[in-house]
């Protein structure tokens, strides 16, 4: 059992690991670390010490968008950090930071040595941008408060907290199962045979083979969270978003790493709204709502509420 | 059940008003709170209901004698994908503006509760011709459903019906934002239940 | 055993049905698909153009295309220019390639016919023709120009820029000079009765006019629109003598070198179509001054 966790925490570590890596390893072993900074900079951490007449010289770097490479950028103001490993490069306008930049910097000086040419990429870390889908999906993008898809089912579980847990968190690993395996048989049967047209079929297919299998494995391997959870299955499959899902994946073109992110954030956003919505159902059985009102119309009310709450999320960007 | 005994005129009107799928089943709600903005909307998002609600419960009327019972429900889902299918394709290609508008939401009828229902219920039990009617009315409720929160949104949001200048102004621009579809619709269900206790009040009464 | 078979026979068949009654509609519909999508782009352009239905363009109107490539050839970078070019009596396509300082490199002579080049594909096979293995090359954008008779018109741009939400895509129109002509807001996602207004006459035709010297410092600004500037802006509402000759010009020379009035509640959505505005125009500017002057200095018979 011991032995079971430690190797659950190195494979935990090492995929942080490869997520962190992937974001900051520069392609020339002298640069250290090249990153956007405020608005209008890019800071570069060399090795070692450089030579500050070389380092003052803008001829020495050229900076363009990745799909822009005939546009250079203009830059205004140099500065070097006084223990002479660091430069940071200010430029006219503002980036735009959602680009991948590339950076040239001809024949870096150290100690009167040069350290050879190096083509550099300044892009956000990968590990922000994938959190940022995650969160995205969960809150600022919320499913059910902001897109408004899903929501039969959400009415039809919120009455009550322990219905709603569990709805949330089967509905959570289905997407989650379902989403991996259309993006996969999007990109690599639909898309190369042009048969996006069936886009639909596919998706409502492999939704239910999903739930199926979801629904045989727990039954086997863990009846006690079957006779929890197996009742919910069956409603899994009347949610729009586990099919809505899958076809924002195969419209924005993800990769297998963000299609994971946005459909776990789209799951555990669900769960989100459930939680919260059945907070104030529990509470609303014991107001004196009018008699008309009782039940549904009280509730979408409510839900209404929510959405001008999370209005206030929309636009906001993390990272 | 046994075969319907309702004529085709009871089945087209239980659809549109003792079943509207909107304000009396409370199913198919998220296309009624996401994008009844505009009653131009609701109409081509309510024919498209219409369309695959009538096609699919006419296909599976005439094949329900071959249907083996064990794979009724992937049968449903296979015919109604196929006509979602079809009209996503038809209105891409011949109303791309329209179309666009609307998003995601043509491809989400495949998850449509109120089909799927239907099918079950209703179209697996009867004849073609009583099935067309219970599919017409019932794709007609949608969208008059659509189409009255869609009314009352543009008119009192936007000043607009159709995309025409009405009012001139804006009353309410809050009916235009995103969240208040929620309210209208919680609004409209509460009226539709006042309608029907002073209704039975009455009845009581005479 | 019999069920099984039974079973699978039927989902066999009912798929096969369905498959082929998805397939038949796709391949109407595919064709329909494209001609509309292109009738509508054209539509706009004639719009963006000054042309309406009530003022029908003139016959000798005719749109020229100049797609954009970046061609890569092991570590050196070059722009592409698939320009059309007069051939004896028809019209043919060169690749005119470019270094990123601007100077003039090759030109190559592409096999395709101008009906083939609006589709993607078929310009990418016929590139291939031309540019062999080593070097690979990206679509990036197209740019259109109108020509009336015998003078050059307006450029028309489409662009595609981050907004609040998620992407808004635009057609721009601009004269000789880089002065806006007109803006058309294609798609956007963003939030009804807020972000969305931007498809709205009164914002969207506040660029109209603005000059390339003022493009490049074009600000928004957080103030409430003047009335009669609304008023003026909203030409679908114009009805007949509203407006003298006199009021609309003084109008147009007091706000046409104004900055941009923010809509209400979605000062961000106004200044993302502000910024990529400039964006795409001094992008643009930058590109075109270049690529003239390559299409001058080796005589490359352009038809635009």
């Amino acid at each position: 059992m011991r032995m079971d966790r430690r190797h659950h925490i190195l494979v935990c570590t090492f995929f942080i690991w490869v997520l962190l890596l992937t974001g900051c390893a520069t392609e020339h072993r002298f640069v250290k670390k090249v990153a956007f900074k405020d608005k209008n900079k890019v800071v570069m951490t060399f090795a070692g010490p450089v030579d500050e007449t070389w380092a003052k010289d803008v001829a020495n770097y050229s900076v363009y968008e990745k799909q822009d490479p005939d546009i250079l950028l203009k830059i205004t103001d140099i500065a070097l950090s006084p223990d002479k490993r660091t430069v940071t490069l200010t430029f006219e306008d503002a980036l735009n930071q959602d680009q991948a930049h590339i950076l040239t910097v001809t024949e870096m000086m150290s100690a009167g040595r040069s350290q050879g040419t190096a083509i550099l990429t300044v892009k956000k870390l990968y590990f922000g941008y994938l959190f940022s889908i995650l969160i995205g999906a969960m809150i600022i993008n919320n499913f059910v408060f902001t897109k408004y898809l899903g929501l039969c089912v959400f009415f039809g579980t919120s009455q009550k907290k322990t219905t709603a847990v569990g709805m949330g968190i089967t509905f959570t690993i289905v997407i989650v199962f379902a989403s991996m395996m259309s993006w996969f048989l999007y990109q690599f049967v639909l898309k190369p045979y042009h048969l996006d047209f069936l886009q639909v079929v596919v998706f409502i297919g492999l939704v239910s083979l999903s739930v199926q299998a979801v629904d045989t494995i727990l039954r086997k391997v863990n009846p006690a969270l079957f006779k929890a959870f197996g009742v919910y299955l069956v409603l899994v499959i009347a949610n729009c978003i586990i099919i809505a899902v899958p076809l924002i994946l195969a419209d924005n073109e993800y990769n297998a790493w963000e299609s994971l992110m946005l459909s776990l954030g789209a799951g555990t956003g669900f769960l989100i709204a459930l939680f919260l919505m059945s907070s104030v159902r529990e509470k609303l059985e014991l107001a004196n709502v009018p008699p008309t009102f009782r039940g549904l119309p009280i509730a979408f009310v409510v839900a209404g509420l929510f959405a001008l709450a999370f209005l206030g999320f929309s636009g906001m960007s993390i990272f | 059940m046994a075969p319907t005994t309702k004529t085709n005129k009871e089945l087209f009107v239980n659809g549109i008003l003792n079943e509207n799928p909107i304000f009396r089943l409370a199913l198919s709600m998220c296309p009624a709170v996401g994008i009844s903005t505009s009653v131009m909307n609701g109409l081509l998002l309510g024919i498209a209901v219409l369309f695959v609600q009538v096609f699919s419960s006419c296909t599976i009327a005439l094949i329900k004698d071959y249907i083996h019972p064990r794979i009724r429900i992937p049968t449903y889902t296979l015919t109604i994908a196929t006509w979602v299918t079809v009209i996503d394709l038809v209105l891409a290609a011949y109303v791309p503006v329209a179309y666009k508008a609307m998003g995601i939401f043509v491809k989400l009828i495949v998850a449509f509760a109120i089909i799927t229902m239907r099918l079950e219920m209703f179209a697996c039990k009867n004849t073609v011709t009583a099935s067309f009617w219970d599919g017409l009315g019932m794709g007609l409720g949608f969208m008059f459903a659509m189409m009255t929160l869609g009314f009352v949104r543009e008119l009192l949001g936007m000043g607009t019906l159709l995309g025409y200048d009405i009012l001139g102004f804006r009353p309410l621009l809050f009916f235009a934002l995103p969240a208040a579809g929620f309210f209208l619709v919680g609004l409209m269900m509460a009226m539709f239940n006042y309608i029907e206790v002073v209704y039975n009040r009455r009845k009581k009464g005479l | 055993m019999k069920q099984i078979l039974r079973i699978t026979i039927g989902l066999t068949i009912s798929c096969l049905i369905a498959g082929s009654i998805m397939g038949l509609v796709f391949t109407i519909t595919a064709k329909a698909k494209k001609h509309n999508e292109h009738l509508n782009v054209q539509e706009t352009m004639l719009a963006l153009l000054g042309y309406t239905k009530a003022n029908p363009a003139p016959s000798d109107l005719r749109f020229h295309s100049v797609y954009r490539y970046i061609i890569e050839d092991g570590e050196a970078k070059y722009i592409g220019y698939m320009v059309p070019v007069k051939k004896g009596a028809t019209e043919g396509y060169e690749l005119v390639v470019i270094n990123l300082a601007g100077k003039f490199v090759e030109k190559l002579e592409v096999p395709i016919s101008p009906e083939a080049a609006i589709e993607e594909g078929e310009r990418e096979t016929a590139l291939k023709t031309v540019l062999r293995h080593p070097k690979t090359f990206t679509y990036a954008d197209t740019t259109i120009i109108a020509r009336l008779g015998d003078k050059q018109l307006a450029y028309l741009l489409p662009g595609e820029f981050p907004g609040f939400k998620t992407f808004i895509s635009v057609m721009l129109a601009l004269d000789p000079n880089f002065k806006i002509l007109g803006l058309e807001i294609m798609e956007h996602e963003e939030d009804p009765g807020l972000g969305a207004e931007i498809e709205q006459e009164y914002f969207k035709n506040q660029f109209k006019g603005k000059s390339f010297e003022k493009v490049k410092r074009l600000k928004v600004i957080k103030e409430p629109l003047p009335d009669k500037y609304k008023r003026y802006l909203e030409t679908k509402k114009w009805k007949k003598g509203m407006f003298s000759e006199q009021e609309i010009e003084s109008i147009r020379s007091k706000y046409q070198d104004h900055d941009i009035y923010a809509l209400t509640g979605a000062t961000i959505s106004s200044r993302s179509v502000t910024n990529g505005v400039k964006n795409i125009i001094k992008k643009f500017a930058y590109r075109m001054g270049k690529l003239n002057k390559v299409i001058a200095s080796q005589h490359i018979a352009v038809t635009f």
